[in-house]
């Protein structure tokens, strides 16, 4: 996989600090899976961290608090047999690409919060939301932002739209291309709230990709400018 | 970039962040119990400074630095000092029991047993980076950050703090905020190895 385009500094920073939405975590931990580039980085981040911690100011702990942890450890060795369970990934193929822009499977972090008996892109219970663009918002997810799949036409474009808020998609498959430049399989937009965009899937293949946003609302703000062409409004 | 390579790091640094490492291997191998000690000593007040930071309250903190370190013996065996520190293990410990007590959900992280997991194919990933020496530069580099940029840092790491929160708490522009943080991190970078 050959990406180009990353999520920020600032969000890997905040990916590595945990203060991200779990949607935006969800899509970050998505593409580190596929982006040794982006691990490095947030493992350096999270140096910086432990580094901060180190010359943080300290806070006495309580008497006897050592005492306390070493009591409750004790009961732990009494116990010993604690196995640990390895739960098999999830495969969810991402199904042949016709441009070779595509996942092979999806990673783990979004594979994990899909319904049960979805076994590839294909079984997933997508709901039209415009002419060419359906899509699949997941549940279980903090109610602090929200992230959905979707899944774009060959030759659909997607209205002019600025962000309120932070926005991220992640590609899955197929591509897209706008003012930033040309997104393939793997690549990050990572949008503050001051980009104006509009994507269009640009190859005959349709386009799947995933969108974390901390603005629920902007998003529905797009929905009569998508149906606009086919109403005349 | 002078500031950060050609420091004299404190004396005992280097030994310290060397001698933790060592101590967290010392609990996986043989439940090491005055290595333990050492640990919770360094790090549990650490620990509590960071919870109290999330939670306001210092019983709540005092609780949760004790549930880390008790992780910190319950997992010291995952614990690899090719991959890390022990001041990044063991804040990426406080951080996901952080998350999991105050959001009530797990910190989504890669499993490095995922079939999808790409590695990266550049050899000179391979290189053998010494973690301890790492985390010890980063840590100069950190003290010296003028006090202004130093407090973005922290904001950053040790508060649910967007950068427009940032400049509303400090009262200062958002690009004010972006350029600090830019400078500082630049500073920390000089410290990592491997990191473009």
């Amino acid at each position: 996989m050959n990406i180009k385009h990353h999520p920020t500094d600032q969000t890997l920073m905040d990916y590595a600090g945990g203060s991200l939405s779990q949607a935006m975590e969800l899509l970050v931990a998505t593409h580190m899976t596929v982006c040794p580039h982006c691990r490095d980085k947030v493992s350096g981040f999270e140096t910086m961290a432990g580094a901060a911690l180190e010359s943080t100011d300290k806070m006495a702990m309580a008497n006897h608090s050592l005492d306390h942890v070493m009591a409750m450890l004790e009961r732990d060795t009494a116990n010993e047999n604690t196995v640990e369970e390895v739960i098999e990934p999830r495969k969810i193929a991402v199904g042949e690409s016709i441009t070779g822009s595509a996942m092979t499977a999806l990673p783990r972090p979004l594979a994990e919060l899909l319904p049960v008996g979805v076994n590839s892109l294909e079984d997933i219970p997508w709901k039209t939301l415009a002419p060419g663009v359906k899509h699949f918002q997941l549940k279980s997810i903090e109610s602090k932002g929200t992230v959905r799949l979707m899944k774009i036409a060959p030759g659909v474009s997607i209205p002019d739209h600025g962000h309120h808020g932070h926005e991220m998609t992640l590609l899955i498959k197929g591509s897209y291309i706008d003012e930033i430049g040309r997104f393939r399989a793997g690549d990050v937009a990572d949008l503050d709230d001051d980009v104006d965009h509009q994507p269009i899937a640009d190859t005959a293949e349709e386009c799947i990709c995933l969108i974390a946003t901390d603005a629920p609302m902007k998003f529905n703000q797009l929905l009569p400018k998508l149906l606009q062409p086919f109403f005349g409004i | 970039m002078s500031g950060t390579t050609t420091r004299r790091p404190g004396p005992t640094d280097p030994v310290e962040a060397k001698k933790c490492a060592d101590w967290i291997v010392a609990v996986a191998a043989s439940h090491d119990r005055e290595a333990f000690a050492q640990l919770f000593a360094h790090f549990a007040p650490r620990v509590k400074a960071y919870m109290f930071r999330f939670g306001g309250n210092s019983e709540t903190a005092e609780e949760l630095a004790q549930e880390a370190m008790m992780q910190v013996w319950r997992k010291a065996h995952l614990y690899d000092p090719a991959k890390a520190a022990a001041s990044t293990w063991i804040f990426t410990i406080a951080r996901n029991l952080r998350i999991d007590r105050f959001r009530q959900r797990k910190h989504i992280e890669v499993d490095d047993s995922d079939p999808t997991l790409i590695i990266d194919e550049d050899p000179l990933a391979d290189e053998v980076v010494n973690r301890d020496q790492e985390a010890v530069l980063v840590k100069a580099a950190m003290q010296e950050l003028p006090a202004d940029q130093k407090v973005v840092v922290e904001l950053s790491f040790f508060e649910d703090c967007s950068h427009s929160e940032i400049a509303e708490r400090l009262d200062i522009p958002l690009g004010t905020v972006k350029s600090r943080l830019r400078l500082a991190l630049g500073k920390l970078r000089g410290g990592l190895e491997g990191v473009a």
